[in-house]
């Protein structure tokens, strides 16, 4: 074993790792004790790599990694070290790198109601206040932008309940199945052990896998009511699906998905709108140049990718096209979404809006509840 | 730097693995805290490299699981040999044994086609199990391996329980197409292998292509480091390295110029959109600032 004071240390390293945002298991605590036995401790440079090898476990979390190091394991007494690192935060300085930033984003506790466990509920009683059925008609099909400040609340509980019952319907439609599937050989041997002859085959039905939805919702101006709506409508629905990834972008993009944890969605209109950049126009060829580059391995061909957008781009159109052609060649399906659609006299003609509709697959608006009950019905591969 | 990191480091290099000190020190910690490694990098950086190094190093066997889409445990663990325990009951069928005994000929380990993860809990000497591509399977998948490689158990209904008596090595591959599971990283040490540096990749164009002009190994080298900060659509790994320099090499080139380059692009760049830009781009400003050193 290695001696305890530095084993202490490391304890204490772990702390600071986990302050920053490292999720540290006690596994892997265990592991590093156990790897010093096989370091040469007195190799500042050894230790880092050895460290970094059981701690670091995406590529994006090496610089954060690398920070608390060097931040940590001064070359000095470890004494000053421990007192250092139990003195809390503070190391490194926020706003630093990518890996910080991501930090900064996590604090920000974005949230939303209907993502996690809240999805499992039970709606058997429902809950007063929710309009007939009749009345619920004449509301899905106002446009978003028509409802006043104080009708949002309820027009969002409302979207929820509608994507918890299409979630319901989505699971049980997908049972009955267009093919018997292969021959089962092992169920179909053992099925007629005892005659000597193969009488009754028994079936295997291929493995269905659920589709992932990566969703890129322009927050900037007006669109930001629209990916607002779209946002609580998709997690509510989410557990059709086998994984959500969303973005926001506006000047540039954020990956809010760690950040998107259950909270009220008062706290998520508020905070959307923290979020959103006042400042520039919208650079959506950016914003998606972004994502191609560093989140492309979320996209395969059982990817829905979903941008919501009026296609308002101050950018190059150019670079919206290429880009967009990168995730069409990637991903499953592409569907842009535009609310301005849902306006009978508006044609598609801003030039980032020309550019990118020969690329899509399903252009369609989501500015009311029953745009999106239609939406639902795309959501599968 | 302790003694074994420096020698599994000379090791591999005598492997013809051009390596640093954090391959060595995580290859060096996969084998002593036996803990499956986890290897990320972008395609041909050398990730399966590192395994069958690995199985040279210790002198011991490759056992080699490739994922795809759809693979299942079946595939990976066990089958039993349906086509051959049908032609045994037939074959069988005059003799009138009793249910269970038939049932025990067919379902025993003559029958039993053994999968790789099988394979790797039942050799003599701990293989090194290479898990290919883990990206490309499925979530399922996953945490199925994830159940195996806790315990190293199997259980085999008609058999019985296998236990490993000597655990395999394991080592993960995975190209990043999909992110895998926090459980099975958090699992595993994790080795993040970068496009080589400038002079790694000098060394490993001379190991791998002997006899190449030295000059012509640098600008080589030079070259792809420029070319990998330009945003493309398929960035070229050490594998296009390789096949270039060996192409080069064998049209006796000694240097780069702009006819030898457009004449073996297609060894560097595979996308016709990526082709298109960096022609338009050598047109305008010729080919020495993919020659020159970056800032």
């Amino acid at each position: 074993m290695p001696p305890r004071s530095l084993s202490h240390a490391l304890v204490a390293f772990v702390a600071l790792l986990r302050r920053n945002a490292l999720p540290i298991t006690p596994l892997q605590t265990l592991d590093a004790v156990r790897a010093l036995d096989h370091l040469d401790v007195g190799d500042r440079d050894e230790l880092a790599r050895g460290l970094r090898v059981v701690f670091v476990t995406r590529p994006e979390e090496a610089p954060i990694f690398d920070r608390c190091f060097e931040a940590f394991w001064r070359p000095r007494s470890e004494a000053d070290a421990v007192a250092e690192a139990l003195a809390g935060p503070g190391v490194p300085e926020p706003g630093e790198g990518p890996g910080l930033e991501s930090q900064g984003a996590r604090s920000e506790r974005l949230a939303l109601e209907g993502w996690g466990e809240e999805g499992q509920e039970e709606e058997t009683g429902e809950p007063l206040g929710v309009p007939a059925a009749s009345e619920l008609e004449a509301i899905a099909t106002r446009d978003f932008s028509t409802f006043g400040a104080d009708q949002l609340d309820e027009l969002l509980r409302i979207t929820v309940q509608i994507a918890r019952r299409l979630a319901r319907r989505v699971s049980r439609r997908r049972r009955p199945v267009r093919r018997r599937g292969r021959v089962d050989l092992r169920r179909t041997l053992r099925a007629n052990l005892t005659r000597g002859e193969i009488i009754e085959l028994r079936y295997r039905q291929r493995k269905r896998r659920k589709v992932r939805l990566v969703l890129l919702c322009d927050v900037s101006g007006s669109m930001d009511l629209y990916s607002r709506f779209l946002l609580q409508f998709l997690f509510a629905l989410q557990h059709v699906f086998s994984r959500v990834e969303t973005f926001t972008f506006s000047v540039r993009l954020t990956h809010v998905s760690d950040v998107l944890r259950a909270r009220s969605y008062r706290d998520v209109l508020r905070r959307l709108q923290e979020v959103r950049d006042w400042s520039g126009g919208t650079k959506i060829g950016e914003s998606l140049a972004e994502f191609n580059r560093y989140w492309s391995h979320l996209v395969d061909r059982r990817t829905i990718v979903i941008v919501l957008s009026d296609g308002w781009d101050t950018g190059d159109p150019e670079v919206l096209a290429t880009e967009l052609l990168r995730i069409k060649r990637r991903a499953g399906r592409v569907i842009w979404l535009n609310p301005l659609l849902g306006n009978p006299s508006y044609e598609p003609l801003t030039r980032g809006m020309a550019a990118a509709l020969p690329l899509v697959d399903h252009f369609a608006a989501a500015h009311n509840l029953a745009a999106l009950r239609d939406l639902a019905d795309r959501l599968h591969l | 730097m302790r003694e074994e990191i420096r020698k599994i480091q000379s090791l591999m290099e005598s492997a013809e693995y051009v390596t640093d000190a954090p391959v060595a020190t995580s290859v060096y910690l996969a084998q002593s805290l036996r803990k499956p490694l986890l290897i990320e990098g972008h395609a041909g950086v050398g990730k399966t490299e590192v395994a069958k190094v690995m199985a040279r190093m210790l002198d011991t066997n490759l056992i080699r699981l490739q994922c795809y889409e759809g693979l299942d445990a079946s595939a990976a663990l066990y089958e039993w040999n349906y086509q051959k325990q049908l032609l045994h009951i037939k074959l069988d069928e005059g003799a009138h044994k009793p249910v269970d005994q038939e049932e025990h000929e067919i379902f025993s380990d003559r029958f039993l086609l053994k999968r790789p993860l099988l394979q790797a809990i039942t050799q003599e000497q701990s293989p090194v199990l290479l898990v290919d591509e883990v990206d490309r399977a499925d979530e399922e998948f996953e945490a199925f391996m994830l159940e195996v490689f806790s315990d190293w158990q199997v259980t085999i209904p008609e058999i019985g329980t296998i236990k490993a008596t000597h655990p395999p090595h394991v080592i993960l591959t995975s190209n990043r197409t999909r992110e895998l599971s926090d459980a099975l990283r958090r699992r595993c040490l994790y080795l993040w292998i970068d496009y080589p540096a400038y002079d790694k990749e000098i060394a490993i164009v001379q190991r791998k292509v002997p006899g190449i002009d030295a000059r012509l190994a640098r600008e080589v080298a030079r070259f792809m480091e420029s070319l990998r900060k330009v945003r493309l659509a398929k960035v070229p790994g050490v594998a296009e390295t390789l096949d270039w320099a060996t192409a080069l090499s064998n049209l006796h080139a000694d240097h780069l110029d702009e006819t030898v380059v457009n004449e073996t692009l297609g060894c560097v760049l595979k996308d016709a959109d990526d082709m298109k830009r960096f022609r338009a781009e050598v047109n305008k400003s010729g080919l020495s600032p993919f020659l020159q050193q970056a800032l």
